[in-house]
């Protein structure tokens, strides 16, 4: 697969997707109040209709087309296809976009949903533009990790690990072991992996994030 | 306390040949080092069977931590299928501590899809895919630079190298999961779902991906199968340490392996050394020792996934049977190493966490048991510990190993009850009532 650069966000059918998302919720939001209520809301809610954006978008359809090639199954190009629509979704997968790549594919949406919830890689909720991760496993950990997290989070205004800055700048992850021992503590920014992460140079590397 | 070895027995550079070779990741730099000959002579002078045999004189075992011999399990993929059978790469190294495939992934991707085209040649497959996890974008990059290079020069693709063997190769991107590591966790996210482990039998070698025969061999040792072919299996079998006549179960570790050391130590890294240099000669000789003004205080040889050893018995040597006599065992032979700065209440969050975090959910004792084990900790480390939160972790310990589908859940079990029980007092003295010592029994204060 041809490495394509991120930013570029799926238009049109999202933002349709996500007016008609906010009208449903809209009437649903009126009946909040009683237990009853907020229970009929949320079901309301996972119910109602998702209009799936369609999918592939132009700039990555020759990319997917490609990755069907590779599999006896079309379900199986599932993970490099979410990679790519991720990427070009601004970090996340909408519930429409998860619907979207279901259909391309001719699985569930639940069926995209139980994978995009199973790796952490994936991400369900909208995400900063800048992608912090500590590794926090065993040899990171003994080599200073948590101060590089804590350095991560006060840089980017979060208070919690998982979370993303109001502006949207940052998201903070603690990951698991990123295979980079040997050089650890580790750290990731937007795909690129940095050894013998000391707080300075972290704050350093994300001051350099616009 | 010993005394820190400086004892250096030299490298033995098999698969590291290439590393450090300016571009060695090109297909035109490692093919005048001599890339692909092991393939055009298997291709050219073998028939399958003789690649087979040659692995199985080998003695080679699987280098992702379990030891199973490669050329028997090679020998379990039925020779007649009418369905397509694929080679599946484990490149999902996920192991905690665990770096030694990146190196060849990113510094020798050639070496790697030459050794999967070999195995595809011996057992029949037409389709490799090699499972790189998704934290590893330069491995991605690197594997699949190598294949279009391979696929142009006719090494990868139909009658490659002229002859009637055709086969496709492509790299199968993870996204961030432990457990897709084990090899049917793996098939089951390289068909496009959950990572969540079969229950087996059917083993791969008959009914994997794709319901089709599957070999799945970890990237190391797929990486050792062109020395093996260009020199025999019988030169590979002299390396290392070989198998003891008198015990049947030690069939030997042959060969050359990666070894690494991570933690706080002077000059961290990964080395390839023949079986039988001592776990000592490893940390001190080649990983430096402790940091200045410190003592190493627990090792876990290989992973995090293995019994911890103290100073004292880091004189065992590198090899399956060995450190398992050891009352440890291999892993993937990349140590983490603790020092006496390490907390070790601290250390056992760390690690139940980290399997918390990655257990798959599907069985109880793994999905309930390591976020209570997680839980303990934290409430011994809170100071908030009682003497029977001891005997509950042994409880759980027992309650979890061997109770699920996969070696997810012993794996968390093993370092954790090995720290227990070698620094148990540690976690004593952070209990609400801390336990002292009297003629030989704990009693609460």
């Amino acid at each position: 697969m041809s490495p394509i650069p991120p930013g570029a966000q799926l238009k049109g059918a999202a933002a349709a997707a996500a007016g008609q998302a906010a009208g449903t919720l809209g009437v649903a939001t009126g009946a909040v109040g009683s237990a009853a209520a907020r229970v009929a809301a949320g079901t309301q809610a996972a119910t109602k209709p998702v209009v799936p954006i369609a999918f592939p978008p132009p700039e990555v359809k020759a990319d997917c087309e490609e990755l069907l090639k590779r599999y006896p199954t079309k379900m199986a190009a599932l993970l490099p296809i979410l990679h790519l629509a991720q990427k070009h979704n601004a970090g996340w997968v909408s519930p429409a976009l998860e619907a979207g790549v279901a259909a391309y594919l001719g699985v569930s949406d639940a069926h995209v949903r139980g994978v995009l919830t199973f790796y952490a890689m994936f991400h369900t909720q909208p995400v900063g533009r800048h992608d912090v991760w500590v590794c926090r496993t065993l040899t990171c950990w003994l080599r200073g990790a948590e101060a590089l997290t804590k350095t991560a989070l006060a840089k980017a205004g979060i208070d919690k690990v998982g979370g993303t800055d109001a502006q949207g700048r940052f998201s903070v992850r603690e990951m698991e072991c990123l295979g980079l021992c040997e050089v650890a503590p580790a750290a990731w920014i937007d795909g690129q992996v940095h050894g013998h992460v000391t707080p300075d140079s972290l704050g350093r590397l994300m001051d350099g994030c616009a | 306390m010993t005394t820190p070895a400086t004892r250096r027995t030299p490298e033995t550079k098999v698969l590291s040949l290439n590393f450090g070779v300016p571009d060695s990741w090109t297909l035109k730099v490692v093919r005048e080092r001599g890339a692909y000959q092991a393939l055009e002579k298997a291709l050219k002078t073998m028939t399958p069977e003789q690649v087979t045999a040659e692995v199985k004189t080998s003695r080679l075992r699987g280098r992702g931590g379990a030891g199973f011999p490669a050329g028997v399990k090679w020998g379990f993929v039925p020779k007649s299928s009418p369905k397509t059978k694929y080679v599946v790469c484990n490149a999902d190294e996920s192991e905690p501590g665990t770096f030694k495939d990146r190196y060849l992934m990113e510094l020798d991707p050639h070496l790697v899809l030459e050794g999967c085209l070999l195995a595809a040649y011996a057992v029949g497959a037409s389709v490799i895919y090699i499972y790189v996890r998704g934290e590893y974008p330069l491995s991605i990059a690197r594997l699949e630079g190598a294949m279009a290079e391979a696929r142009a020069a006719g090494l990868v693709g139909a009658n490659i190298l002229g002859s009637s063997f055709s086969c496709e190769a492509w790299v199968h991107p993870g996204a961030g999961a432990y457990i897709c590591g084990e090899e049917t966790g793996m098939l089951e996210s390289l068909e496009g779902k959950r990572g969540h482990p079969r229950i087996k039998p059917p083993f791969p070698a008959v009914e994997g991906a794709f319901a089709s025969p599957t070999l799945i061999n970890n990237v190391e040792t797929l990486a050792h199968v062109p020395w093996i072919v260009t020199n025999g299996g019988a030169a590979f079998a002299k390396q290392g340490i070989p198998p003891d006549p008198a015990n049947p179960r030690a069939v030997g570790s042959s060969g050359t392996k990666l070894m690494g050391v991570s933690g706080p130590v002077r000059t961290p890294g990964v080395w390839e050394f023949e079986f039988g240099i001592t776990l000592r000669e490893l940390i001190y000789g080649y990983g430096g020792g402790p940091l200045p003004g410190r003592t190493i205080k627990a090792v876990i040889p290989g992973g995090i996934s293995m019994p911890v050893l103290t100073d004292a018995e880091l004189d065992v040597k590198m090899g399956f049977d060995e450190l398992a006599k050891a009352g440890s065992g291999l892993g993937t032979a990349c140590a983490i190493v603790m020092d006496d700065t390490c907390d070790m209440v601290k250390a056992c969050i760390n690690i139940a966490h980290f399997f918390a975090d990655e257990s798959c959910g599907q069985c109880t004792p793994c999905r309930e048991g390591c976020h209570w084990l997680e839980k303990i900790y934290k409430r011994i480390d809170a100071g908030q510990g009682t003497l029977a939160d001891l005997d509950l972790l042994a409880s759980l310990f027992g309650n979890i190993e061997g109770r699920t589908i996969c070696a997810l859940a012993d794996a968390a079990v093993w370092p954790l009850r090995s720290i227990l029980k070698k620094f148990r007092p540690e976690f004593e003295a952070r209990l609400a009532r801390p336990v002292t010592a009297v003629a030989g029994q704990a009693v609460m204060s």
